[in-house]
């Protein structure tokens, strides 16, 4: 408890850390909104003239079918959360208990083949493997998220293994052995707690890095498949930009950025409070 | 008695980032003479490292906060000197020796590489001049083939042979003071004795002082004129080696020489 | 030789996981082609005729050990969409990727090496938090935003108007130029984020390591300390990620770029041909994938020990 509480304190002292998290929070509270119903409502109706200039009717102005650009981006946050919160939890989720299981048998054929799947899913060209993993799942709407999961694993695999490894060897550990303690009792009580620092680090990574896939294969086609997403809105721009209407590309690349921004310097923030080693040095 | 080479006077080692704890040294002074071997003793963890490195000016000032009234070497004040003039100085005038053999020499140059550039470096030496005076140094520090130690890399030498090279690099300019911090600890014990007893002897022929950190008491009886004890940081009593063992007066020297018998039961 | 096997068995493996994940994935869960291939009002028999043509009836194993058999002859067979030999298709677009990804590439990385060295030599100070702030940035933003901005900003007339829009009509090196700059410099700005907090990592632990304090203590300037040995000594850690990424780079990095901007490499063929379900491209481009990772990993082993004497 002790040393949530000093870890708390550092974030506190971390401007650029708290900054962040403030402006993830905001972005969550618009989220809730959005499930809730309040906000972003009408992000598909196609009321308005199209490429309307920014006014009271709609704040920041409509996109080539009259749709109004600030519902939809507003809207989007939603979506955001959704691939974001899903892909890092599941993807975590499956990093900590591959990696917990080869780290505890490490160095036998049970870390053997942990590694070799995570070796061969680090060599599959990534969009090659989400296209490919889409077209299997015929158009599912998760199709995206369950590639993300099946490849963003690895690396927080490869740390909680290494981390096993270490924590295996203490005292601890040891004597809970002696004591006759079976091993998934051990794993799932003294160990994977111990992993918690990273857990958390990466799964703030692999948020961004979720948000971050999801506009790439929305522009590729394979992303989001209904509703609304900011990638879908940058694709969308791609066709406006070049006819000299700006607002919907400046709206969602405003969005992502503020929050990807946010995420980072929460995440760095992270870093530097579980692990002062860099900060020493 | 002989003149001072080294001067230090209320030097002072803390974090940068947390004043509030116990400073890793605390207003240490002593005088290191011409030619004498003056040990600094103390547990593991008493400042004695922090102590050295901070006169050597190799402590980075984001993370320690170092203040000295007086750290003079010969007529130098090094508290005063820029960041190009303490490199001019560091590995000519002052020297350092360090603990670990394994990892002090950087594992991507050869040893020969390694000492040319300390000649290079302070004696301008080019390339043909600094690689004779390597061979010419190795030989003196006891390698049978020198040809073979320039071109070996750090991890092909055993610890002992790593240790001769660090010497080599240390004394290749004559320093007028060495600082040998714990310098044949990470060794086996017969080794210790050889490298010791090369290091003293080096010491002698080019007129350097040394100070020899270590935490071994029968070292200090073997090799040390005078001895300073160290704990928590602070000097805690300062005197010739046999009055040390004939009368301490300070408790931790009493822990020191207890620890150092209960070794030799 | 022990050692020499032990790197043939991992890489055979690795061929076997990757050639066996793609194949479940596109060939077996794959588009069927069957109705594409059959006419209107096809009967049952050709139906079966075609599906055993395209050998839909044989069970998985023997799929894909004729799969694997096809992709180690090189028996790569032609494209299911425009009919042209697939070999004469790598030929053809391999070498735009390749001209198209290099100069970002290279620029990418000796900029972060630049950058993670210049706030390893002022760590702590305003020009390294400068240089932070920028890399957080950069990794802020979306591939997609900076090749949107970047050709509005550049190729446009509602900018600078000084490239074109898409293409790649390259016949000399000023077209080639016109044609890879704004590929090159969206490359570089997404990249070098990443590159410089990597390699700053690198270098400042290097920086922390004991024989850098035995070099300070035996007078070696900051610089020389940095250039010689932080930077020599962190060669490795540069290598692995720099030959390592070149894959990725090549496949996934020019899939983005080359549909963006709508330049003939192996890129786009790949994404075209995942729409289309064109087994044969994608076998290629796999298999090739897999093998190029297998020659990267024993070249990248090779400079090790060029670069490293512990290495042996």
């Amino acid at each position: 408890m002790g040393s949530d509480l000093r870890l708390w304190g550092q974030l506190r002292a971390d401007k650029a850390g708290m900054a962040g998290l403030l402006v993830v929070a905001a972005y969550f509270l618009l989220a809730v909104g959005v499930w809730a119903g309040m906000l972003g409502q009408d992000w598909s109706s196609a009321g308005g003239d199209r490429w309307a200039s920014p006014g009271a009717e709609a704040w920041f102005g409509t996109n080539l079918l009259g749709q109004d650009i600030f519902q939809r981006s507003i809207y989007s946050v939603r979506t955001a959360f959704e691939i974001g919160l899903v892909v890092s939890v599941l993807s975590t989720l499956l990093g900590a208990i591959l990696g917990a299981v080869a780290g505890w048998y490490g160095k036998t054929w049970v870390d053997g083949s942990v590694l070799w799947l995570a070796g061969v899913l680090d060599s599959i060209p990534f969009y090659l493997f989400v296209a490919a993993v889409a077209f299997a799942l015929q158009g599912k709407p998760w199709a995206m998220h369950v590639a993300m999961v099946a490849t963003f694993w690895t690396g927080t695999g490869r740390l909680v293994r290494a981390e096993v490894m270490k924590i295996k060897s203490r005292e601890f550990i040891l004597s809970a052995r002696a004591i006759g303690l079976p091993d998934l009792v051990i794993l799932a009580r003294h160990v994977l707690p111990n992993t918690g620092h990273i857990l958390l680090i990466q799964a703030s990574i692999v948020f961004v890095a979720a948000i971050k896939t999801e506009v790439i294969l929305s522009f590729l086609g394979l992303g989001v498949q209904d509703g609304v997403s900011w990638g879908l809105m940058l694709a969308e721009s791609t066709q406006e930009v070049l006819a000299g209407h700006f607002n919907n590309f400046i709206a969602a690349s405003a969005m992502l950025f503020v929050l990807l921004m946010g995420f980072n310097q929460l995440s760095d923030a992270l870093q530097d409070a579980f692990d002062p080693r860099e900060a020493a040095l | 008695m002989n003149p001072a080479v080294l001067t230090v006077r209320n030097l002072s080692v803390q974090t940068a980032s947390g004043p509030g704890q116990r400073p890793a040294a605390d207003h240490v002074s002593f005088e290191l003479r011409q030619g004498e071997v003056l040990a600094l003793v103390g547990e593991s963890g008493c400042g004695k490292t922090k102590t050295a490195e901070a006169i050597m000016g190799l402590l980075s000032p984001d993370r320690w906060k170092v203040t000295a009234d007086e750290i003079r070497l010969e007529g130098t004040e090094l508290t005063r000197l820029t960041p190009r003039e303490a490199g001019r100085i560091r590995g000519s005038e002052i020297s350092m020796v360090f603990q670990e053999p394994l990892t002090a020499l950087d594992p991507v140059f050869t040893c020969g590489y390694q000492l040319c550039s300390v000649f290079r470096r302070h004696r301008g030496m080019g390339r043909r001049e600094s690689r004779e005076s390597s061979l010419a140094m190795f030989g003196r520090v006891g390698f049978s083939d020198p040809e073979r130690t320039f071109n070996s890399y750090p991890h092909q030498l055993s610890g002992g042979m790593r240790q001769r090279v660090m010497i080599a690099m240390a004394m290749a300019c004559r320093p007028a003071v060495l600082i040998a911090d714990e310098p044949t600890t990470a060794l086996d014990v017969t080794t210790q004795a050889q490298v010791l007893a090369q290091l003293v002897e080096l010491g002698r022929a080019y007129g350097t002082a040394i100070l020899l950190i270590t935490h071994d008491l029968g070292v200090v009886a073997q090799y040390a004129n005078r001895a300073l004890v160290m704990s928590g940081g602070k000097i805690v009593e300062n005197a010739r080696v046999d009055e040390l063992f004939d009368r301490p007066r300070h408790p931790a020297t009493v822990t020191l020489l207890s620890h150092a018998a209960g070794a030799v039961n | 030789m022990n050692f020499a096997l032990r790197k043939l068995a991992h890489g055979g493996l690795l061929i076997l996981g990757v050639t066996l994940i793609s194949f479940s994935l596109m060939v077996w869960f794959g588009p069927d082609q069957t109705y594409s291939l059959v006419g209107k009002n096809a009967s049952a028999e050709q139906i079966a005729e075609i599906r055993k043509q395209l050998g839909y009836d044989q069970p998985f194993i023997e799929r894909y050990v004729s799969y694997l058999t096809d992709l180690f002859t090189l028996n790569l067979g032609a494209s299911n969409s425009s009919g042209e030999a697939v070999s004469n298709i790598l030929k053809k677009t391999i070498p735009v990727t390749i001209q198209l990804m290099i100069p970002g590439f290279i620029l990418g990385n000796l900029l972060g090496i630049a950058l993670g060295l210049l706030a390893t030599y002022r760590k702590g100070r305003w020009i390294d938090r400068l240089i932070n702030g920028f890399s957080v940035t950069s990794m802020s933003i979306s591939f997609l935003v900076v090749i949107i901005f970047l050709q509005v900003f550049l190729c446009t007339p509602y900018g600078l108007n000084l490239f074109p829009v898409r293409g790649w009509q390259v016949t000399g090196l000023s077209s080639y130029l016109l044609y890879v700059t704004v590929p090159t410099l969206s490359l570089v700005f997404i990249t070098v984020g990443y590159n410089t907090r990597f390699y700053r990592a690198v270098f400042v632990e290097e920086a922390g390591k004991d024989h850098i304090r035995t070099a300070r203590a035996f007078g070696a300037s900051p610089a020389s300390i940095l250039w010689r040995h932080v930077l020599k000594n962190s060669l490795v850690p540069i290598t692995t990620r720099f030959m390592f990424s070149i894959p990725l780079i090549v496949v996934s990095g020019s899939l983005l770029i080359e549909s963006y901007f709508g330049i003939p490499g192996i890129g786009k063929v790949t994404f075209d041909a995942i729409t289309n379900g064109d087994q044969p491209v994608l076998k290629a481009v796999v298999g090739l994938t897999a093998v190029a990772f297998i020659f990267i990993q024993v070249l990248t082993d090779m400079i090790y020990k060029l670069i490293d004497p512990r290495i042996a």
